[in-house]
């Protein structure tokens, strides 16, 4: 059975309230995970989600199973209509708008079908690739390598009936040398056939041993406020904090967002263009969100202004005028609000890092972050660490490798005070694949700009 | 079992069934509501040196072999690896059922709305509060778990717990507060009378007062100082830079991709001083109601109390099978976990304990601090990927001076570094105020993981600590 005609089936299971929606999401995925250059855990998933959200006098409730068999979808929508009746019966008429109104979504270049292949043999090949590179340089090897099909599919009872198959493969290589220091470089990309796991492991055994120093001594920084160069991996990692403190649309109705009250105000420098971009080239693309909307661009931050936040249906209905953007978490709204997952920032003019740094007399260069967190989100005020690959920058070369910094700084100001950014920009995903899988990332450039590191790592 | 013996490797199955159900009320209204449920057979193997897992829905005896057949040829693609030991353990066999109480999945729904509803309004209707949250979750696992060695058995826990919180907002000032904890309130294993007994309407008030009041209180003065934790915050504390750095998977490197590796060397057992001689550290797989109690772990290993720090010096690591062996452990430490059938299991904590002392209560601890600041409810952190620079946030703290605590102040942090911050450790209350505390969401492993996990703590104090760094 397809995953729509399986939709449709368990939407028709419900037999209650004013409105329903059924999604299916199908998994399909391999990770083969790799240690000190030898295999270690390799997983294979196939599984699906069935998921029923009723709608009852203006509250929803939704229930999921992995069973698609009657008994179970029937149960699934029992479970779910009880919830819904259960918060109606209990709080009286609530404050869902309803489900949206079936619209078209857009095709796109997401699915590639030898990524959907899955095939071990692919990922044992790129596995050997990293531990001969490794080799080569004298480093042990650790990553992984993963590829994942996932087909979802959803219908409602005002309409719509929508499928979205998307592919996605990663790769990830961190390379340890002897003296204890570390490199790490990841790719992703839609298709299989896009990851070269012999330039990954080169570029994280690079940064390992630091060729590309001037010397090889380890530098220790004091705090404080430093010029930087920050690799693509490190500013998306920033940005998605953004995703979740400012550009969050229910966090922003509830008057706690980053930019409530700065709206059409600069926010950023001048050269900042970020936007959600779902079907850009060089992104994960999706075709519809939690709630079967259309993804569409959002622009959310053009010439530094901010200019939108992201909105599903429970989010845009606390604001007067506001509409679904398309960034559903979850049908419903998810308690988390909504935000971009395909976020983009446009390049600048810089050809490259080694230009980034040149103006630079005494900075960091940071090639990925590690355990960010939020310490004050309606601030954009992050804490965070360093991590496989860090330099010193000197008279506008990379002079040294740097003992790992916790940086303690605000992203907006981070982007207040960028200087000047790469032209190119590429795909950045951590890869996490926690729960049901959801390959995002962010497309991002280098960027040069100052940050505050409170401490060593 | 008998095809994989067949073909030589070892191998083992885990069919696992999970229902959860989750409710939120926010400002009044109904935010969340679902239940959850999914079952399916995990399949692991060993073929020479490389394991394959291969996780299906379809728990057909057809499915069941699929998913074998996946998992050997996954396994043998993979480069060639020279095979380790497995720890030897006893066979596993029988049965265990853990969260004694009455089945949360059985209250009516209403119950427990009108429950958090009520916590809910008694948070009050300050204009300045912006966000109101009561929730509830409850987690039913059930597994049988079998191997080619012969273990068989069939394991249930069940784990329920809650919360609230508020929110305050003044202009561009962001105040929270929580109770028992911020990490989705405080879950236990236990059946619903842990939610019921809650006094959520009873903290109601103070949470809310608290919060307003934060939005005016001094900031953290940025020092060095005396500080003094609460259970909660101390159990975070411990997870961070006692519980992970101490997973031997990551002391050997496997984790390195990810999680990171470890400051504690695979020989560091009787030799690393960890803290000071109030250190004393257990992971415990029998503690009563912690969500990482159980009778046998996810590889088939029974659980027990493993010493991890006595006296302030290592004594235990986390492990599996593997691990152990690796450095010559005579038995797996039963700390191998699995977040549902389609992950393989890792090594994870149970419930990590810092045992308690004899300061008495937080009262008395507070009253024989001279001068420092006291930090409750964790609320933000971070730690390098070795788990030694670390940097936490609280919700809330209060000066203290001459044993008594003054003004309250807002967005206190500190930072640190683990062996130096846990030698500073010179008093650890009794008792009578040690607790399990619920952390809802380790997160772990590739494809990730995230694992229900308790730590045990009382407050203590901790001498020369870095305070008010952001």
């Amino acid at each position: 059975m397809s995953a729509l005609a399986l939709a449709e089936r368990a939407l028709s299971c419900v037999r209650a309230g004013d409105g329903a929606l059924a999604t299916v999401a199908a998994e399909r995925s391999l990770l083969l995970r790799f240690a000190r250059s030898r295999p270690t855990q390799a997983t294979a998933v196939d599984d699906a989600t069935m998921s029923i959200t009723v709608l009852w006098d203006g509250h929803v409730g939704s229930a999921a199973t992995n069973r698609e068999d009657e008994e179970s979808l029937t149960a699934c929508a029992r479970a779910a209509e009880a919830a819904a009746e259960s918060a109606a019966r209990t709080r009286g008429s609530g404050p869902y708008p309803g489900f949206p109104s079936a619209a078209p979504v857009k095709p796109h270049d997401g699915f590639d079908a030898a990524t959907a292949e899955l095939d071990p043999a692919v990922g044992g090949r790129a596995l050997a690739s990293a531990f001969d590179v490794g080799a080569a340089h004298g480093v042990e090897a650790h990553g992984v390598w993963s590829v994942g099909d996932v087909e979802t599919a959803l219908a409602t009872t005002t309409g719509t009936a929508v499928v979205d198959r998307v592919s996605d493969a990663f790769m990830k290589t961190t390379c340890i040398a002897s003296d204890g220091r570390s490199g790490w470089a990841n790719r992703t990309s839609v298709r299989v056939g896009d990851l070269d796991p012999t330039a990954v492991a080169e570029a994280a055994a690079t940064r390992a041993t630091g060729a590309f120093a001037k010397r090889r001594d380890l530098v220790k920084l004091e705090p404080g406020d430093y010029r930087v160069v920050l690799a693509p991996a490190a500013i998306a990692e920033m940005l998605d904090w953004l995703a979740l403190g400012a550009f969050n649309g229910l966090a922003h109705a509830e008057g706690r967002g980053a930019l409530v009250g700065r709206i059409g105000t600069r926010v950023a420098a001048a050269s900042i263009n970020l936007s959600d971009s779902p079907r850009y080239p060089r992104t994960l693309p999706r075709a519809f969100d939690a709630e079967g909307v259309a993804k569409a661009p959002l622009p959310l931050i053009q010439d530094g202004v901010a200019i939108n936040v992201a909105h599903d249906t429970r989010s845009a209905a606390l604001i007067d005028g506001a509409t679904s953007t398309g960034h559903a978490l979850s049908a419903g709204g998810s308690s988390w609000g909504a935000m971009p997952t395909n976020m983009v920032v446009v390049g600048g003019g810089a050809s490259d890092e080694t230009e980034l740094c040149a103006p630079i007399e005494r900075g960091v260069y940071v090639t990925r972050l590690w355990y960010t967190n939020a310490i004050r989100p309606n601030e954009t005020l992050i804490t965070g660490v360093t991590r496989d690959g860090t330099f010193l920058i000197e008279d506008g070369e990379i002079a040294a490798p740097l003992e790992d910094l916790r940086l303690t700084d605000s992203v907006l100001r981070v982007l207040e005070r960028t200087e000047a950014l790469t032209g190119d920009h590429v795909l950045w995903s951590e890869g996490e694949f926690y729960g049901r899988r959801f390959a995002r990332g962010t497309v991002a450039p280098a960027v040069r700009s100052t940050l505050r590191f409170s401490g060593g790592a | 079992m008998e095809s994989a013996a067949a073909g030589g490797a070892y191998a083992d199955v885990r069919f696992m069934r999970q229902r959860s159900e989750f409710i939120g009320t926010r400002n009044g209204e109904v935010d969340e509501l679902h239940r959850d449920e999914d079952e399916g057979i995990g399949v692991r193997v060993r073929v020479g040196g490389a394991w394959g897992f291969a996780a299906t829905r379809d728990t057909s005896k057809r499915g069941a072999e699929a998913a074998l057949a996946r998992a050997l040829a996954i396994a043998r693609a993979q480069p060639r690896a020279q095979a380790t030991e497995l720890a030897p353990e006893p066979v596993a066999r029988g049965e265990h059922r853990a969260g004694e109480g009455t089945d949360p999945f059985e209250v009516p729904l209403e119950r427990k709305l009108e429950r958090l509803l009520a916590a809910d309004a008694a948070l009050g209707n300050d204009r300045r509060l912006n966000l109101r949250q009561a929730h509830y979750g409850a987690y039913a696992r059930d597994t049988i778990f079998a191997s080619t060695e012969g273990a068989l058995y069939d394991q249930r826990v069940v784990d329920t717990g809650g919360g609230l919180a508020a929110t305050a907002v003044d202009g561009d000032k962001v105040q929270a507060r929580s109770f028992p904890g911020s990490h989705r309130g405080d879950t236990m294993q236990a059946g619903y009378e842990h939610f019921d007994a809650m006094p959520l309407v009873g903290q109601a008030p103070r949470l809310a007062e608290e919060a307003i009041a934060l939005l005016s209180a001094a900031a953290c003065p940025s020092t060095t100082t005396t500080l003094v934790l609460d259970g909660e915050q101390l159990a975070l504390q411990v997870h961070e830079s006692v519980g992970h750095a101490v997973e031997l998977d990551r002391v050997l490197g496997s984790e390195a991709s990810y999680a990171g590796i470890s400051w504690v060397p695979p020989d560091a057992i009787g030799k690393l001083r960890y803290g000071s001689e109030l250190m004393n550290v257990t992971a415990d797989a029998t503690s009563p109601g912690g969500l990482g109690s159980y009778r046998w772990d996810d590889e088939g290993v029974e659980g027990r109390a493993v010493p991890i720090v006595r006296e302030g010096v290592l004594r235990g690591f986390l492990a599996g099978r593997e691990s152990a062996a690796l450095i010559g452990l005579e038995r797996s430490t039963g700390c191998m976990r699995a977040d549902g059938f389609a992950r393989q299991p890792i090594v994870r904590m149970t419930n990590v304990n810092l045992e308690p002392g004899d300061a008495g209560s937080v009262e008395d601890l507070i009253a024989a601090t001279d001068h420092g600041i006291y930090m409750e409810t964790n609320k933000s952190w971070s730690i390098d990927q070795r788990r030694l620079h670390f940097q936490f946030g609280t919700e809330i703290a209060w000066q203290i001076e001459g044993g008594r605590r003054t003004r309250m102040l807002r967005n206190p942090t500190y930072a640190g570094v683990t062996p130096q911050f846990w030698a500073g450790l010179d008093a650890v209350c009794s008792r009578p105020a040690w607790k399990l505390w619920g952390i809802l969401n380790c997160g772990k492993g590739e494809p990730g993981q995230s694992m229900r996990v308790s730590h045990g703590a009382a407050p203590a104090r901790f001498r020369n600590v870095q305070v008010g760094i952001a």
